[in-house]
C-alpha cells in the first residue's frame, strides 16, 4: 500500500516532520537541562535563540498538521474504493489493528500541539517569561506521542492489504455487532439527547457566569456527548436511514461533505473551551460557545427538516 | 493564536523579494518546475483513471472466461444457456473477439465480432452497430486509428487478413467510426461474428468469453459464485474487481514514478536550503537595521514566513496552470508515455479534462511543506543575528 501516491505524500511530509521535530527535541532537551533565566552567560543567550527555532518548528508542524489531518481522512475515504468491502473510511480504519489508535492519537496530538502553541503565545506576551522550562518539558512529552503517531501511521499504511476483505461501516456500527461501540446503542436515545442539550445549556450558563474552569469542563463533556449523540442519533437523520450509524460516511460527497464542517466546528469549539482555562480573556469562551451553538443548530436542523419533510421521526 | 494577516508586513515581504530579484527568480523557477512536473504527472494519471473508469462502467457486470491449464481458451457457446438459467441473470452474451497482429505496421488490432440482430453488450457498441449498418456479413467497420494505418499501407477499400492456414480473407471497409471513448475504440475493428471466427480459426459453436448482465448490483457476488459452481474451470471477473485493478495499476505507476521522484525532492530541499543560507551583506544590513529599529525576532520570522508563503503560492499557481496547459492543450508529449502501453495505435487517445480537489491537495503536500521547511533554519539564522554585529 506504500506506493499509493496519496500515501507516499503523507509519508513524505511525516518524514519531514520527523526530522524537524528531532531538531526541536534536541533543542528542547538542552533548554530543559541548562536554561536559567537568572544567569546572563553566552550559553543562556544561545539557548534563548534556540528557543525561537524550536517554537518556529513546532508552529510549522502544527500549521501543516491541520490540513494534513483533513487530507489523511480524505485519503482513507478514497482508499475505501480500492479495498474490498470497505465503503467509507471506517472500513479502512478497521482494516488494521492500528487504525483506531492512530485516529485517537492524531486527534489528541492536534489538541496538544494547539495547547502548546496557546501556552507559547501567552508566554511570549509576558514581560518576563516564567514557564520556559515547563513549556519545553511539555514538548518533550508531546514529541514522544508524535513519534508514536508517525511510526503507527507508517505501520498502518504498510499493513493494509488490498486483496483482504474488510468490514464495512454497516457492520462495524450496527447494534447487533459485538463491538464496544454497539453498547452505545443500548443507552436510550432520550437520555443521550437530554445529556447533549443539557450540556449545551450548561455551556451557556457558565458563559453567563463567566466561570472559565466550569466552562472548560462543560466544553470537554460537550465534546463527548456530541460525538456519542452524533453516532447514535443525529447520524441516522443525516443519512435518513435508521440503521446507519457510521461516523465517517457523512464525510463523503453524497452528504455534501457535511462531516468536515461538523467535526471542524466541534473540534474548534472544544479547543477554545478547554483552552479558556489558560487565559482570562473572554474571547476564547465566546468562540467556543459560538461554534458549539452552530454545531447544535446544524444537527438539530437535520432532525427537524426530516420531520417536516416526512412527518415522522426515525 | 489570533494571527491576522498584517498587510504592511506582506507588502514589506513583497518588496524584500523584489530587492533580491535573481535569488527569488532562481528559487521560484526551480519550485515552479518541480510543481509543474508533479502536477503534469498527476493530471495525466487522473485523466486516464477517469477514462478507464468510464469504459469499465459501460461493461456488463460479470465476464466469464474458460481456463485450460491456467490459460484463457475458448468457451463453448452453449454455456450461455446454463448461465441464463441462474436466477438474477438478466442477459448473457457470448462474445467473439481477439487481437489481430498486422505485421507490416507492427500493430495489433482488436477485432470485435458482432451479430447485428443481437443486443450488444455495451451501449457504445450498440450505437456504432445502429449508426453504421453492416449491410452484409462480409464487411467491417474500423476505428479511426485503424483506418489511418490501413491507408498508410494502401488498403483503402478493403483489407486482407491472413488466416491461420496462410490463405487470405478479404473484408471490404464499410465505414469509419469516431464515436465513443477513444482509449478503447481507436484500435478496434468491428465485423460479423462469422468473419471473426473465420479469421481466428474458431469453431462455429465456440466463443471467446461470455458476458453476463445482472440487474440487481446486490446479487452480483451471488450470481458470480453460482457461475463458478457450474463451471469450475472458469475465471469469473466482476466489474468491481476490474475497476479496482485498473485503479491500482494507475496508482502503482504514479507511485513508482513518485518514489523515484523523491530523490529530486530531496535535492530540491538541499538547493533551497543552501540558497537561502547564503546571505548577502545587503541582507544582513537590512536585518540589522530592522532590529535596531526595534523589530522583534518573531516579527522578522513572520516576515520571512510571508516571503516563503508568497513565493510558494505564486510558484504553485504558475506550476499548476502551466501543467494544465501542457496536459490538456498540448496533450502531454513525452510524459504520457509512462502511462500508456508501447503500442503504436493507442497513443492517439485524448485526455479528458479532470481536475479534482484531491489532486490539488496532493500537489500541495508534495511541494509546499518541503519548501517552507527548507526555509525555516535559514530564516531563523537571519532573524537571530545581533544588530550591532551585523551593522558594524
Amino acid at each position: 500500500m506504500l506506493l499509493h501516491p496519496e500515501v507516499l505524500a503523507i509519508l513524505l511530509v511525516n518524514t519531514l516532520f520527523f526530522l524537524f521535530a528531532l531538531i526541536a527535541f534536541v533543542l528542547s532537551v538542552r533548554i530543559v537541562l541548562f536554561y536559567n533565566a537568572d544567569e546572563s552567560t553566552s550559553l543562556q543567550y544561545k539557548l534563548q535563540k534556540e528557543g525561537y527555532l524550536a517554537s518556529t518548528i513546532i508552529k510549522f508542524i502544527f500549521i501543516l498538521k491541520i490540513p494534513l489531518f483533513l487530507f489523511f481522512v480524505f485519503t482513507l475515504d478514497s482508499l475505501s474504493n480500492l479495498i474490498t468491502g470497505a465503503m467509507c473510511a471506517a472500513g479502512v480504519v478497521d482494516a488494521t489493528v492500528y487504525g483506531n489508535y492512530l485516529f485517537v492519537l492524531k486527534i489528541l496530538n492536534l489538541y496538544l500541539f494547539a495547547f502548546w502553541l496557546m501556552l507559547h503565545y501567552r508566554e511570549s506576551k509576558r514581560e518576563v517569561p516564567r514557564y520556559t522550562k515547563e513549556k519545553y518539558i511539555f514538548f518533550l512529552l508531546l514529541f514522544i506521542l508524535f513519534m508514536i503517531e508517525v511510526a503507527v501511521e507508517f505501520l498502518m499504511f504498510d499493513a493494509i492489504e488490498l486483496d483482504k476483505m474488510v468490514d464495512c461501516c454497516g457492520t462495524l456500527y450496527s447494534s447487533t455487532s459485538a463491538s464496544y461501540i454497539s453498547t452505545l446503542f443500548h443507552i436510550n436515545t432520550p437520555l443521550l439527547l437530554g445529556l447533549f442539550y443539557a450540556n449545551g445549556v450548561l455551556l451557556l450558563l457558565f458563559y453567563r457566569l463567566k466561570n472559565r474552569y466550569f466552562f472548560a469542563l462543560a466544553s470537554a463533556l460537550f465534546f463527548v456527548s456530541a460525538l456519542l449523540s452524533l453516532i447514535a442519533f443525529f447520524g441516522t437523520y443525516i443519512y435518513e436511514l435508521p440503521t446507519h450509524h457510521c461516523p465517517f460516511c457523512f464525510l463523503q460527497k453524497e452528504y455534501y461533505y457535511v462531516g468536515y464542517l461538523l467535526y471542524a466546528l466541534l473540534f474548534t469549539s472544544t479547543f477554545y473551551g478547554v483552552a479558556s482555562t489558560f487565559t482570562d480573556e473572554k474571547r476564547g469562551m465566546q468562540y467556543s460557545l459560538l461554534y458549539a451553538l452552530i454545531y447544535m443548530f446544524i444537527v438539530s436542523a437535520y432532525v427537524l427538516s426530516y420531520y417536516f419533510k416526512t412527518g415522522v421521526w426515525l | 493564536m489570533r494571527n491576522r494577516i498584517n498587510f504592511y508586513l506582506l507588502e514589506y515581504a513583497l518588496h524584500s523579494l523584489w530587492r533580491q530579484k535573481s535569488k527569488t527568480l532562481f528559487i521560484g523557477l526551480v519550485l515552479t518546475l518541480l510543481i509543474f512536473l508533479l502536477s503534469a504527472l498527476f493530471f495525466i494519471a487522473s485523466s486516464i483513471k477517469h477514462e478507464l473508469a468510464q469504459s469499465v462502467d459501460a461493461l456488463p457486470e460479470i465476464t466469464v472466461q474458460k481456463l485450460q491449464g491456467g490459460k484463457h481458451t475458448n468457451i463453448p457457446s452453449s454455456a450461455v444457456d446454463t448461465i441464463l438459467s441462474i436466477h438474477g441473470v438478466e442477459d448473457a452474451i457470448a462474445r467473439v473477439w481477439g487481437y489481430y497482429y498486422f505485421q507490416k505496421a507492427g500493430v495489433p488490432f482488436v477485432l470485435v465480432g458482432v451479430d447485428p440482430f443481437e443486443e450488444q453488450y455495451k451501449k457504445s457498441l450498440q450505437k456504432i452497430v445502429d449508426n453504421y449498418e453492416i449491410s452484409s456479413q462480409e464487411q467491417m467497420l474500423v476505428g479511426r486509428g485503424v483506418y489511418e494505418i490501413f491507408k498508410e499501407h494502401h488498403y483503402e477499400e478493403s483489407f486482407n487478413f491472413i488466416k491461420s492456414d496462410g490463405s487470405l480473407y478479404t473484408l471490404p471497409i464499410a465505414g469509419v467510426f469516431t464515436e465513443t471513448i477513444e482509449l478503447e475504440s481507436n484500435d478496434m475493428i468491428i465485423l460479423s461474428k462469422q468473419s471473426a471466427r473465420e479469421i481466428f480459426a474458431m469453431d462455429a459453436d465456440m466463443a471467446t468469453d461470455i458476458v453476463v448482465k445482472v440487474a440487481n448490483p446486490e446479487e452480483i457476488a451471488m450470481v458470480a459464485s453460482k457461475i463458478q459452481l457450474a463451471f469450475p474451470d472458469a475465471r469469473i471477473i466482476t466489474k468491481e474487481a476490474l475497476q479496482i485493478s485498473y485503479a491500482n495499476i494507475i496508482d502503482y505507476k504514479s507511485g513508482v514514478f513518485l518514489s523515484l521522484f523523491i530523490v529530486s525532492l530531496f535535492t530540491f530541499f538541499m538547493i533551497i536550503y543552501d540558497k537561502l543560507s547564503g546571505l548577502s551583506t545587503q541582507e544582513r544590513r537590512e536585518i540589522g537595521i530592522l532590529k535596531a529599529l526595534g523589530w522583534k525576532v518573531e516579527l522578522i520570522l513572520k516576515e520571512k514566513f510571508y516571503e516563503a508563503a508568497l513565493l510558494s503560492f505564486v510558484s504553485y499557481l504558475v506550476g499548476v496552470s502551466v501543467a494544465l496547459f501542457y496536459v490538456y492543450i498540448l496533450h502531454a508529449p513525452l510524459l504520457r508515455n509512462i502511462f500508456e502501453g508501447y503500442s503504436v495505435l493507442r497513443s492517439s487517445f485524448h485526455l479528458p479534462f479532470v481536475l479534482d480537489f484531491q489532486t490539488l491537495a496532493l500537489l500541495f503536500f508534495l511541494s509546499i511543506p518541503l519548501y517552507v521547511a527548507a526555509s525555516i533554519i535559514p530564516s531563523w539564522r537571519v532573524a537571530t543575528q545581533e544588530a550591532d554585529e551585523v551593522m558594524r
